[in-house]
């Protein structure tokens, strides 16, 4: 299970959910903590609008490495599969190291149009997050993570 | 940043139903204008003139709508966009959204400008406007995405929301069409055009859905485990109630003549739009979720979904507000915390500390304290419908039993059951939720009391709590699903979702109780309070462990 830091559990605090635990693929399972009483609250909806987040149209299907693998070496090709196409001169990457540290990595030409593939380098041994950002050619952003370990 | 991709996740949707809506009632619009409403024998030239000239007016100001959700739609999207991905304008320009987006604000735009002149080709010129407006709206959708069958998907695509525009988008110029047209005749040849074109609609909205979802859903397990699958249901059971209403409309066309029916269809027809824009949210819904085909890991089983929702005794009972996760900052499960160590699990595994837990405790017992007070509603209601007993007309006091729960229970952390100040907790929109909430149920309460004391009281005030009530329930339906489709949200959804059609129904339901004539209103005056039962039945079966 993922550590969340200090400024994600700040941020939970403040929203209107619980939010259990974040994971490999997609990030966090939303809950109310407030009963819905009836219809009589749900015409509330229509005067507070409550905002929930639910962006995931895009869904990684497959990745290399995958989600919670180990892997040897200072240099690792990257590959992620999709659901649907995705643009990806529009999508983002991110590593964060074993001591936090963000590096973006540049996509490769696609392939084919539901895949994103990229290199890491200077690897050391520690826990890697995988950030993935992709702009669906539908319009929908996604994100989500891989999350893998350096020997 | 990233909770403004959230944020934008729940107003896109939005936006997105703006978009259906106003392409439906462009398509609607401009196939009543010069088909439905087109010259025929026995009907009045004035009549007609009248109507085209209204039916017009409202296609403007659909197009009018269109391209202001369409370009709040583009600015949001990519001020997102540039903001995360750290690309400029440029690069925004060239993607498929914004290419797409801006073809259809340029024909909403244009249609606007043309609608407003006279002139030959002004029809040519509208039917190709729509036309391009459709293309460019599904080229944003599921199907433009997909990479097997993109092709066949796009044609069923286009064909069901065409078919939806035809149909619902259109209901709203037939029931502008009977305000307008001044004569019998001329309403009944509207009527009688328009129903055939319903049908028609409805036979290819039914077969190009139906083959949407076998590529989108793909099997039984799927419709059923998934928050797709379970929001297309949705939409499938409010269908069925609008070709309910259809169906009376269609049996009444044919058996009795144009005195009889038209005062009756208006009415009708009223519920018909309430609902039809109601699956067209649904839809927007569908659309920003990922296909269920797609969730091969995240679909939840028969047995999980019995597990969770068999019936049990309810929990009235509840933990200390000071034994609630919002007492101790970080709610998160951790090792080394005592108060956060794992001590179970929920029936779909997830991790509960001992806080979590009473956190689930608590929001179960809101949620069946809740059931019974709707449960007493409805049954009040259904009490005073036999009208053996008329102290039950005072059923929506127990709105106010409500409101006091949602202000104690709803923010535990706050005055009065927590340390923080009644007054200084008002910015926190969470709260403020609680509380407008809170405050609308007293609203409600003393506003349908009024009604219920004065049942001859005419104008739109007793129309305002059976508007609300299905508007409400429609936008529960529209921001219900959840971030990846995990299972504990799928099945927090599978509690909800029925009961925001029924919320629905029983909103239409009251309406037409209000607005058909005394001697029709039976069967409607019967089905709201059996909502409001049903309702506070899954209610009092909701549960989170």
């Amino acid at each position: 299970m993922a550590a969340l830091s200090a400024d994600d559990e700040e941020s939970i605090l403040r929203l209107p959910y619980k939010i259990t635990y974040s994971s490999n693929l997609e990030v966090c399972t939303l809950r109310r903590s407030v009963p819905a009483p009836g219809i009589f609250l749900l015409t509330a909806l229509l005067i507070t609008g409550i905002a929930q987040p639910l962006w995931a149209h895009a869904i990684l299907m497959e990745s290399k490495p995958k989600a919670n693998a180990t892997v040897t070496g200072s240099e690792l090709p990257i590959w992620l599969r999709f659901n649907v196409r995705v643009d990806g001169g529009r999508s983002r990457l991110q590593l964060i190291g074993p001591d936090g540290s963000a590096v973006s990595l540049e996509a490769a030409k696609q392939t084919a149009p539901n895949i994103l593939e990229s290199r890491a380098t200077g690897l050391k041994s520690g826990a890697y997050k995988l950030h993935w950002q992709v702009l669906a050619s539908d319009g929908h952003i996604s994100r989500g993570e891989v999350d893998f370990t350096v020997n | 940043m990233l909770k403004l991709v959230d944020i934008f996740g729940y107003l896109s949707v939005l936006l997105r139903a703006g978009t259906l809506v106003g392409q439906s009632f462009l398509l609607g619009g401009v196939l009543f204008m010069y088909w439905i409403a087109r010259p025929g024998k026995d009907v009045s030239a004035d009549g007609l003139q009248r109507v085209r000239a209204s039916t017009l007016r409202m296609f403007r100001i659909a197009a009018i709508g269109l391209v202001v959700v369409q370009l709040l739609y583009l600015y949001v999207n990519s001020a997102v966009l540039m903001a995360t991905e750290e690309i400029g304008l440029r690069d925004v320009v060239g993607a498929n959204f914004f290419l797409a987006g801006t073809v259809l604000l340029a024909a909403a735009l244009l249609a606007a400008l043309i609608a407003g002149s006279q002139g030959r080709y002004v029809p040519h010129c509208l039917s190709v406007l729509v036309v391009i407006v459709l293309a460019a709206s599904v080229m944003t959708n599921h199907a433009a995405a997909r990479i097997d069958g993109r092709a066949w998907l796009i044609l069923l695509t286009s064909l069901h929301e065409a078919s939806t525009g035809f149909w619902i988008g259109g209901l709203p110029f037939l029931l502008l069409g009977l305000y307008v047209a001044g004569d019998r005749p001329t309403q009944w040849y509207l009527t009688q055009r328009f129903s055939q074109l319903a049908l028609v609609s409805v036979a290819v909205l039914v077969l190009s859905g139906f083959g949407m979802s076998l590529a989108y859903v793909g099997s039984w397990r799927s419709l059923i485990g998934t928050s797709y699958g379970v929001m297309l249901l949705a939409k499938i059971m409010m269908l069925a109630a609008m070709l309910a209403l259809g169906g009376i409309n269609f049996l009444m066309l044919r058996k009795y003549g144009p005195d009889d029916v038209v005062p009756r269809l208006r009415r009708l027809v009223e519920a018909e739009v309430g609902i039809g824009i109601t699956i067209v949210l649904a839809a927007a819904s569908l659309t920003s979720q990922p296909p269920a085909v797609d969730l091969v890991n995240d679909t939840v089983s028969t047995s999980h979904i019995w597990a969770r929702f068999r019936p049990e005794w309810p929990r009235l009972s509840s933990p200390d507000a000071t034994a609630l996760s919002t007492r101790l900052p970080g709610q998160v499960v951790s090792p080394l915390d005592p108060t956060r160590q794992v001590i179970t699990y929920t029936s779909e595994g997830s991790p509960l500390s001992v806080r979590l837990l009473n956190d689930r405790k608590w929001s179960e017992y809101n949620h069946h304290w809740m059931g019974l007070i709707v449960i007493a509603m409805g049954v009040l209601a259904v009490l005073a419908r036999t009208g053996h007993a008329k102290w039950a007309e005072n059923w929506p006091l127990l709105m106010i039993g409500i409101a006091i729960f949602i202000f104690l229970r709803g923010d535990p952390e706050c005055w009065p059951l927590g340390p923080k100040s009644f007054w200084t907790t008002w910015a926190d929109p969470e709260i403020f939720q609680h509380r407008a909430a809170a405050l609308l149920c007293l609203a409600f309460a003393i506003f349908e009391l009024r009604v219920r004391r004065n049942p001859s009281q005419g104008g739109v005030l007793p129309l305002i709590f059976p508007l609300l009530c299905a508007v409400g329930a429609a936008l529960l339906l529209t921001h219900s699903h959840g971030n990846a489709n995990l299972r504990e949200e799928m099945l927090t959804e599978l509690s909800h979702t029925p009961m925001a059609v029924l919320g629905v129904i029983a909103g239409w339901s009251r309406w037409l109780e209000l607005r058909l004539p005394p001697e029709e209103r039976t069967i409607p005056s019967w089905i709201w309070p059996m909502c409001f039962v049903v309702i506070g039945a899954g209610l009092l079966n909701y549960r989170e462990i």
